[in-house]
Parts: C-alpha cells; structure tokens; sequence
C-alpha cells in the first residue's frame, strides 16, 4: 500500500495513543486533513499547551498550572484534611462529584514488589512532611481497593496511626477491584461521605 | 442450558469444522487423531476462556496459522453467543459475549458452567496436593465469583509477597519490613477468606459425593471427601493461627524467599470406609471415586447455580468395567447435554441409548450425523 509520507507519519503517530488502532487513527488523520487550518493550529496548540504548561503541584503532586495547583492554593478548602488518592485522575474523579472539599496528596501509584515499586518509590515520605509543615487532623485513603491498592492503604493507616493523625479509609461502596476513575459519580460520592475510622 | 453449534478455525487439528448439537447426549465418535478431544476442548474454552489439555494457547492454533477462532451458540431461556478468539504473533486472546468483549475472567467462570470427565482425572485423587486443590478451587469457582475473584486476589498476595521476601533476603530495611508486615496482613485476610469458604464448601459437597457414590456403585461402601488445613481451626482462630503461623516462620521466609503459610499449601484427603484412598485404594475405586467427584461437582453446580451444567465425558467408558459404565450411561440419559467421545460406538454396546440422540461421526475433517 503507497501512502503519501506526512499521511503516514500522523497514522504512526496516532495509534501510539491508546485505544486507537491504524485503521481509527487514518481516519482520524483524514478528518484532520479535511479540518480548515485555524481548527487544527488550535488543536495542536492545545496538545502542546498541555505538555508544556501543566506539572506537578510541588505540594500534593496534583496537576498544577503553577507551583501549587488549584486545590492547593484555594481558600475555600479544609486544610486539615488529606485524601490520599494513587493517580491525578483520582482526583478528577473526585472533584466531579462535589462531595469533598479537602486537599489532596496522589502518591503516584501502589506497592507491588513484582514492579519494583517500594515505600520510597512513592510520595510517602512527602505526605509525612506535609503533617509537619500544615495543621493534618484528619488523613482519607482513597486507594483502589484491589490487593496492591488494599496493601498501601494498610501500610499507610499503620505508619500514620502512631502520629497521632485520625485516619479513615472511604467506605467499600466501591465494586472490588474496581477503579476510582471508572466508577460513577454517585458511587463515589457515597464512597466519600462513608469514611470508615480505622 | 444446552450449546446448540460450535465453529472452529484453526483450532489445534481443525482447519475448519462446524457442528450442531442437540440437547440430551451428544456421541462423538472418531479414531484416534480425528479431533475428538478438540471438541472438547472447544467447549472448555467457550466456558471457561482456558483449555483443559494445552498449557498454552499456542499451543491450540493449527500448525503453521497464527490465530485460532472458537464460535459457540448457547440455548436456554436466552440465546448467549460466546466467541474465542487468540492470536499467536501477538499472544492475544480475546472473549467475546454477544459481540461483547469482556476482560475479566471473573465474568466469564460459572456463567456457562461446565463439567468434564477425562482421564486426566487419575491427579484428582493420585496426584499432588496441588491437582487437588485445583479441582475443588474450580468447583467452588464456578459456584461463586466471590470467591473465584478472591481467590485471584490471594494468588496476586503470594507473588508480590514473595517478591518482597526475596528482597528483604537481599537487604534488608525497616521500610521493606513493614511493607512485608501490610502484605502479611492482606494475606491473612484474604487467605482465611478461602480458608473458610472451602470448609463451608467440603460440608455440603460432601452429601453430593455419597449420593454420586452410591449412583455408580450400589454397594454400600461409604466415601468422604476431609479438608486439611493450617492445623484444622475454626471460625475466628482460622485468622489468630493464620498470623501466629507467619509471625513464627517470618525469618525462614525471608531465608527461603518464599510463602510457607496458607492455604496454598492446604490438601483434601478422600476415604473410603474410613480408609485413606490414597493409601489402601485399589485402581478401580479409585476411578470410581474420581467419577464419583465429577458427578457431584455436577449436581452440586445444578443446585447452586440454578443452570445445568454442560456434562464432558472425555474418552471415559475404555477406563470403566461394563457394569459401572452402564450404570453411568443409564443416569447420563435424564442430564439436559451431554458430550461422550468414544473410538467406535459399537465397542461400546451396553451404553444405554435413546433414538434422539445426537451422533456425530469425525474422519478426516469430514463430519457426517448418523
Ligand atoms: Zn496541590
């Protein structure tokens, strides 16, 4: 088959992403080559754009247009609380359902000695600074209940306990195994408000 | 529930094959090399998303293809299509439910559930503590996704876990040590989960496997099925032994970088008047107690299921002597489907037949319905 060459390298570059096979990405390609050139100067401004101005929020490691994201530096939220959540998308997920209105600290993923992924692999250290540095009451895992997820809940609840902070875990309203990010809102917003006290 | 057509595409030596079932017994009949025992394992495939003979899949592709395509079509009081599909150059399989793809083996186990008798079986009651504990994990399974997910789950602990010992073996740190103890912790929950889901299990399994005992043979010999387990505890103290257990061989773990404690390491021990099967069985009781477990995994996934399970009889009646194959063949004729594979159907004489039932006849990739 003879593809002309710019066509070709978009379908390469297209079906990197996930979900996306060559037969979806050349006609993805196709659209955007029908598309008037203003449409698609925007749609690459906005890819480059989410590369280029979005990091981690050098305080819970959330998304962040700046040093801190938005979480972060508002003023309407309770400081004295913590969601601990494994992902970014986490907190998405969370923040969709308008039932909480803490902080949060995304960890960066779960133990699992099979990848290599120890306590100091993750933002533990960093969360335990934070009780330090801010006035903590009150800790929230909100970790995916599968058995890595279940594992670092455990470890955390253990290593936090003895520093006098309260922690609680979301309520198991949650399908096992199932992902935060997948869930519906509902359930996760019942899964919020059902805190369980360790 | 009854598979009414199964279609095969280079399926181990099926470059092509279609066939319509019918409920009641379904006789498939071919020499040896006919692909007698791929029907079957088809079947196992659609119910299951595994193969029973082959260790791996690509091992079940024709000889020079790169993919294998499993259609099956199931009646009850819904029609359900169940499609396998798997790709050797990229080791892929997929499942397919009504079109459907569906990831997670726990919404594939016991939604068509199934029964199959081969001679493979002799490792039921002959073979490792291992075979056992994989009959009844699968029995239990196909009862209950609960449990089949949790015992997914528990698999997962012991892999990570030991993972975990072999570094702390390594270098040891006070991180790793408390990591090592939130694992144990999941480990025991978990495992004291299956723990006690098996002794639920074996308590009632039991009653199936005398009345299937008693179906194939009429004397009375009296069989049970005991559960030996993590010093035989119960209820609460299943958990408390559980974690004295580990807490005691902890270093011996570390040393040998491996689980020690569990019910990985449980095993069912069969009797027969009393008597350890394993140990004082002759050949014969042992076949007949080894059918005797497939027939009550059969009642016992009638019962709690509500579905009756599609019955495998794989290469079985050569094993049995004519009185307790008559005696299984004659029960075979109420089961709502049956599949029997034979050589030659006329060796096999004293089989109790119906005039319905269906025969299907494999030489040469060609099929004829007698
Ligand atoms: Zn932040």
């Amino acid at each position: 088959m003879q593809i002309a060459q710019p066509l070709q390298v978009a379908v390469e570059e297209l079906s990197k992403l996930p979900g996306i096979g060559k037969k979806t990405a050349l006609r993805l390609a196709l659209f955007i080559l029908k598309s008037n050139k203003e449409s698609v100067d925007q749609f690459i401004k906005s890819l480059s754009e989410l590369k280029s101005k979005l990091r981690l929020c050098s305080r819970c490691f959330n998304l962040a247009e700046d040093e801190l994201c938005q979480v972060c530096m508002s003023q309407k939220r309770d400081k004295s609380i913590i969601c601990v959540v494994e992902e970014a998308s986490d907190v998405i997920a969370i923040e969709r359902t308008n039932e909480y209105n803490g902080l949060y600290h995304v960890l960066g993923g779960v133990l699992s000695p099979l990848s290599g992924i120890g306590p100091e692999s993750l933002k533990i250290k960093e969360l335990i600074n934070r009780f330090n540095s801010e006035n903590i009451k009150e800790v929230l895992l909100a970790i995916n209940p599968d058995t890595e997820g279940e594992t670092t809940t455990l470890y955390l609840a253990k290593l936090i306990k003895p520093l006098g902070i309260r922690v609680t875990r979301i309520a198991r309203g949650l399908p096992i195994g199932g992902d935060l990010e997948f869930a519906d809102e509902a359930t996760i917003g019942r899964a919020v408000n059902g805190r369980i006290e360790f | 529930m009854i598979l009414s057509n199964i279609q095969l595409k280079n399926f181990r030596s099926h470059k092509s094959l279609n066939l319509n079932f019918s409920s009641g017994l379904n006789y498939i009949i071919g020499g040896n090399g006919q692909g007698k025992t791929s029907v079957i394992e088809a079947i196992v495939y659609l119910c299951t998303a595994k193969g029973h003979t082959v260790k791996t899949d690509g091992e079940a592709v024709c000889f020079n293809e790169d993919r294998f395509e499993i259609a099956g079509i199931f009646r009850g009081e819904t029609e359900n299509r169940a499609n396998v599909i798997y790709t050797k150059s990229q080791n892929k399989k997929s499942y397919f439910k009504n079109e459907k793809k569906i990831t997670r083996a726990a919404d594939i186990i016991g939604k068509f559930p199934v029964v199959l008798l081969s001679p493979d079986d002799h490792a039921i009651t002959q073979g490792t503590p291992g075979e056992r504990r994989r009959f009844i994990d699968s029995v239990i399974s196909q009862a209950s996704e609960t449990y089949f997910r949790n015992l997914l789950d528990y698999n997962k602990t012991l892999l990570q876990r030991s993972s975990l010992l072999n570094q702390i073996k390594d270098h040891r740190s006070k991180n790793m040590l408390s990591e090592l103890d939130a694992w144990s912790s999941i480990l025991v929950r978990t495992g004291s989960y299956i723990i006690k889901q098996r002794k639920r299990f074996i308590n009632s399994f039991n009653e199936y496997v005398s009345q299937s005992y008693a179906l194939i043979m009429e004397q009375a010999e009296t069989p049970e099925v005991f559960y030996a387990h993590l010093g035989n505890y119960t209820g609460e103290d299943i958990e408390k032994e559980f974690e004295r257990q580990i807490a005691r061989r902890k270093e011996e773990e570390i040393a040998r970088g491996t689980n020690l404690v569990g019910p990985q390491r449980d095993d069912f021990i069969f009797s027969l008047n009393g008597n350890n099967l394993k140990t004082y069985g002759s050949q014969g009781q042992h076949k007949t107690f080894q059918v005797a477990l497939r027939f009550a995994e059969f009642f016992y996934l009638k019962e709690i299921t509500g579905t009756e399970p599609i019955f495998l009889l794989d290469d079985v009646f050569g094993e049995l002597d004519t009185h307790r194959a008559q005696k299984i063949s004659q029960y075979l004729t109420n089961v709502e489907q049956a599949f029997i594979t034979v050589t030659d159907l006329s060796n096999f004489s004293f089989l109790k037949r119906n005039e319905t039932d269906n025969v299907i006849m494999l030489k040469a990739g060609e099929v004829t319905y007698a």
